[in-house]
């Protein structure tokens, strides 16, 4: 599961303690994707999701003006967004604390019928 | 003069000589793409190849026009099944009324016909697919192994003709006749086992199949094959063979239209991406097609909510890598599939040096509770579940409608589409025109999956936003339906 989906998904929160095993993987770079991609994310948990997978790197923590035209910048994002990807680990709902795992790269999302 | 040493010699006789060189000239070649979606594989080939393609009568089929060195390029064509080399077309060919002397006819017919540049091609061809390097086998669950080009005619007295495709791999296979023949399961030859490779020693061996549609024909498609066959047989000396052949003659007939052909595809391409079938999988051909009509654009968020093996998602994270795709499912096996259909494909990538990674994720969810913001996605394209093979009728009633709903939710309102393939066409119709306050159908494509009827729904979101206006609401006048060209919509009810 790449970061990527995180932030169109109602779950925020994943932490180092909570992936075990983490992957990183090349991605065919696409500057446009990347920053018509950015407006939609939510910065600060981008970054602190990276930060707690350990792959922060130097990725701004906050987001810089101009980054359209910033390759530089974009191949950071781009880094984090699609070639970061946890393989067993667990999102954590920040509301309800309910743990969803994730099994070879798949996060299970089904609800319990209580939950429904 | 042979080029590689590797050519498959021809033997032939009388004057139809056979060279290899490299003059390049003009050759037509036509393609079988799933019906409904000729016009847009049109545009893929005006886009890939610069050539204009022509519609046929005979539907599922265009043609396009190449010179013999840019013959490569119709091996990149996502939309096509199968390639053939056009060589001779008759527009208006007269058969005769009686079956003896149309047959005569054909029989004739095999020693005018202008073979030597078709040959050609075919021959250039079959260079081109040894060095393209062995073919991947996919097995199917069932092992049946490769090559299930079911192209099956059933010849009605009606006007009507259906020739059923099974691009669904577990589909049983129709019963054939086997003279030499109008179809039948390929046993397939390796690229790099064609016979005759060793010089001068071997003669090749040949099939034709034959396509007939119309009601006005005095003869079957069997004795067309048979006897055309056998006048081809005595014109190059070739040997027949119904299941290890080198060449595959065609010889398509739709009314008084006719085309004889020359294969240049042996499996055929629609199988491409998945190696994990499962019992609906859809053929790569037609997911290209359904991802074109919704035209995925620079980050655009595309979601596949029942995704079974991943099939569509995978072909756009392939061929539109500018999007980002998610394919989910709430069946453990579905999703198992999907992941090890992505793995394959980026293994594959890496073996051939290529960048592996795709843009692509899969989640496990239940589609009437996903895990997704609010007009979050862009696009949801999926194949909803036919009554017949997954699920029932009775289920399709309950889940259509709760479906639309939570995809609605999802999808950004006033840009987002949703492209939705389905057999159980009534019921969905019943569901949308439940749900004009949030859904607009735009578009429909009428295709055939597994010989059966089914319909590609093209829908809009509307600006409405969810959870603030009644779903059934009507927005209104109803939007213009879109300008459709003659004969690309037809009602099957």
């Amino acid at each position: 599961m790449c970061i990527c989906i995180l932030y169109l998904n109602v779950l925020s929160r994943i932490s180092g303690s909570q992936a075990t095993e983490v992957k990183v993987s090349e991605v065919e770079f696409n500057p446009n994707f990347v920053s018509r991609m950015i407006p939609k994310l939510e910065w600060s948990a981008l970054v602190q999701a990276a930060d707690g997978l350990g792959h922060l790197q130097d990725l701004p923590t906050e987001l810089i003006a101009d980054y359209e035209a910033n390759e530089d910048f974009l191949r950071k994002v781009h880094r984090v967004l699609l070639e970061v990807e946890v393989l067993e680990g667990c999102l954590q709902c920040p509301e309800s604390g309910r743990e969803f795992p994730i099994t070879r790269g798949v996060p299970n999302m089904l609800l319990n019928e209580e939950e429904a | 003069l042979i080029s590689d040493g590797q050519q498959c010699p021809l033997v032939v006789v009388g004057e139809t000589g056979f060279q290899v060189s490299d003059e390049v000239y003009t050759v037509t070649i036509g393609a079988t793409v799933p019906t409904g979606f000729e016009n847009t594989a049109a545009e893929e080939v005006q886009e890939k190849i610069g050539a204009n393609a022509k519609i046929s009568k005979d539907r599922g089929r265009i043609y396009f026009q190449i010179t013999t060195d840019k013959l490569s390029q119709v091996h990149h064509l996502r939309s096509v099944d199968n390639l053939f080399v056009v060589v001779e077309e008759y527009d208006n060919y007269q058969f005769k009324d009686s079956k003896e002397e149309t047959l005569e006819d054909l029989q004739k017919l095999a020693s005018k016909l202008p073979w030597s540049d078709a040959l050609k091609v075919w021959n250039m061809n079959t260079t081109l697919k040894k060095k393209r390097g062995p073919h991947r086998q996919p097995q199917g669950p069932r092992g049946r192994g490769r090559g299930k080009a079911n192209k099956v005619t059933l010849e009605t007295d009606t006007m009507q003709t259906e020739t059923i495709e099974a691009d669904i791999v577990e589909t049983d296979t129709v019963e054939t006749d086997t003279v030499v023949t109008d179809t039948v399961v390929t046993d397939t030859v390796e690229t790099d086992e064609v016979p005759g490779q060793e010089l001068g020693a071997k003669v090749l061996k040949f099939r034709v199949t034959c396509n007939r549609a119309g009601d006005k024909h005095s003869f079957s498609s069997n004795e067309a094959a048979r006897d055309f066959g056998g006048a081809v047989q005595e014109l190059f000396q070739w040997k027949a063979d119904m299941t290890k052949f080198d060449i595959e003659v065609l010889l398509n007939i739709h009314n008084v239209e006719m085309v004889i052909g020359i294969a240049l595809t042996e499996e055929s391409l629609h199988r491409r991406n998945i190696t994990h079938f499962g019992p609906t999988t859809l053929r790569s051909t037609l997911c290209y097609g359904m991802l074109r009509l919704c035209k995925p654009q620079a980050s655009d968020v595309i979601l596949d909510p029942m995704c079974g093996t991943g099939a569509i998602p995978l072909e756009g994270a392939i061929e539109w890598q500018q999007a980002f795709y998610l394919a989910g499912d709430n069946n453990d096996m579905a999703v198992s599939r999907t992941v090890n259909n992505i793995c394959h494909i980026q293994k594959k990538r890496r073996d051939k040096g290529s960048i592996s990674g795709l843009p692509i994720d899969t989640v496990q969810w239940d589609l009437c509770h996903l895990p997704m913001r609010t007009s979050s996605v862009d696009i949801i394209i999926t194949d909803m579940p036919f009554g017949k093979r997954m699920g029932s009728r009775k289920n399709n009633w309950d889940l259509y409608p709760s479906c639309l709903k939570e995809m609605a939710r999802v999808t950004r309102p006033g840009s987002g589409k949703a492209v939705i393939l389905t057999q159980d066409k009534k019921c969905f119709q019943k569901a949308i025109s439940r749900m004009g306050g949030l859904w607009r159908k735009h578009h429909t494509v009428w295709v055939n999956v597994g010989g059966l009827h089914a319909g590609v729904f093209l829908l809009k979101r509307t600006l409405g936003i969810f959870g603030q206006i009644a779903e059934d609401s009507r927005e209104g006048k109803e939007s213009k339906p879109h300008e459709e060209k003659p004969g690309e919509e037809r009602k099957k009810e």
